[in-house]
């Protein structure tokens, strides 16, 4: 069966330099990722999980290679092109949630809308509509002190939602959550990969996480191990 | 803000105190040609050294906030208008509050020395002008401060703004 591909990473490689020594953050990663298709990159830390998030995520340049994104090498974007990228094609959702403090959740969830220049009105129509499908209908006006780590998660779900992205990028979703919240998290990830049709990428040390994925991506010392079925 | 409120202030008192001085029948009693210009200078350049050294340290404990953004899709002129918008906000408040303490102070002080006629008999067009000058003085220093750390903010690549631990 042949795969519709939305992502596809070419020999991809970044090296940092630091104090006259060549770090091999990435070393020649190849790997297609399916439209749809909810993967997993599992690896110690310092493997190159995170660097290898922000090359897809077009938060970084590589030293060598290619990321493609729906055909695109994204490593020829301008900065605009790639704020837009950032903006309509890719949700980030990170392990420490990353709100903006002053932010209501509603404004929170409805702020990518504001980057993508969706009207106010529109956008906070659209966050409210989210935050109610994550559960947190009747928390749109709190503030994130005022919501515990797993709703926390939850907004900061409804905000990588909130452009219809067709990317989801998770670091470490549940890391920070207890085991009833991250289950809770995983599965409403789950949903959204299977009812909307994201692809969805998490870097996980989770094993319930890692269970509920389509494939499993093994990465060590910058290269990718070996890739099992989930 | 404060710092600008403090500045602001300070102007008033000495451009507003002249002009009570002056109804008061003191004509040339404290002019502003002499040391008070040279006093509210001082005042406002350590004003706008203020502004920049606290909107520095903003952009510094705001670093993860910015790169979240940018994830997020912002672009830097997004990032710009943020940090100019607050500054906007700051210097017209810190400069309505420095105006309202500054001419509070000088009242006062011509209440005390002069008596109610002096302020009542003030000149209405000259306050306005220095009201609205000094609002417009404060949206300039606020503006001006933050001009700097505003575009250093707005160039922050996202991964090295993510990547900080304040």
């Amino acid at each position: 069966m042949s795969l519709d591909i939305i992502i596809e990473l070419e020999d991809l490689a970044k090296y940092y330099t630091i104090g006259g020594e060549v770090i091999k953050a990435l070393d020649g990663v190849n790997l297609e990722i399916g439209r749809g298709e909810y993967l997993s990159i599992v690896g110690p830390s310092g493997s190159g999980k995170t660097t290898l998030f922000n090359l897809i995520g077009g938060l970084d340049r590589p030293t060598r290679g290619r990321v493609y994104i729906d055909g695109v090498d994204i490593s020829r974007l301008d900065a605009y092109e790639l704020a837009w990228l950032r903006c309509r094609k890719i949700g980030y959702i990170f392990q420490t949630f990353n709100l903006i403090p002053v932010l209501t959740a509603l404004e929170n969830v409805a702020l990518p809308t504001v980057f993508a220049g969706v009207p106010r009105d529109e956008g906070l129509r659209k966050a409210e509509k989210l935050l109610t499908s994550v559960g947190l209908g009747d928390r749109l006006h709190h503030k994130p002190s005022e919501l515990s780590a797993g709703q926390q998660q939850r907004v900061a779900i409804a905000r990588a939602m909130a452009n219809d992205p067709e990317i989801i990028l998770a670091d470490e979703p549940t890391g920070n959550l207890d085991l009833n919240t991250g289950m809770e998290i995983i599965s409403l990830l789950q949903g959204l990969n299977k009812t909307r049709g994201m692809t969805l990428i998490s870097a996980t040390h989770d094993l319930k996480m890692i269970k509920a994925s389509d494939r499993i991506v093994y990465i060590r010392d910058g290269r990718i191990e070996r890739i099992e079925r989930g | 803000m404060a710092s600008i409120a403090l500045s602001i202030s300070f102007f008033v008192t000495l451009a507003s105190l002249d002009t009570f001085q002056q109804s008061a029948g003191f004509p040339g009693a404290l002019s502003t040609e002499s040391y008070h210009y040279w006093m509210m200078t001082v005042a406002l350049i350590v004003s706008i050294v203020c502004i920049t050294n606290t909107m520095l340290i903003a952009v510094y404990e705001r670093y993860r906030e910015i790169g979240t953004m940018k994830c997020l899709g912002a672009l830097d002129r997004h990032i710009l208008m943020l940090f100019l918008s607050e500054a906007i906000i700051e210097g017209f408040i810190g400069g309505a509050a420095g105006l309202i303490f500054g001419l509070s102070l000088t009242s006062i002080y011509t209440v005390i020395t002069s008596g109610f006629g002096a302020l009542l008999s003030a000149p209405g067009h000259k306050l306005l002008a220095l009201s609205l000058g000094s609002i417009l003085l404060s949206l300039c220093l606020s503006l001006g401060g933050v001009l700097y750390p505003a575009y250093k903010a707005s160039r922050l690549p996202p991964v090295e703004a993510l990547r900080f631990e304040p």
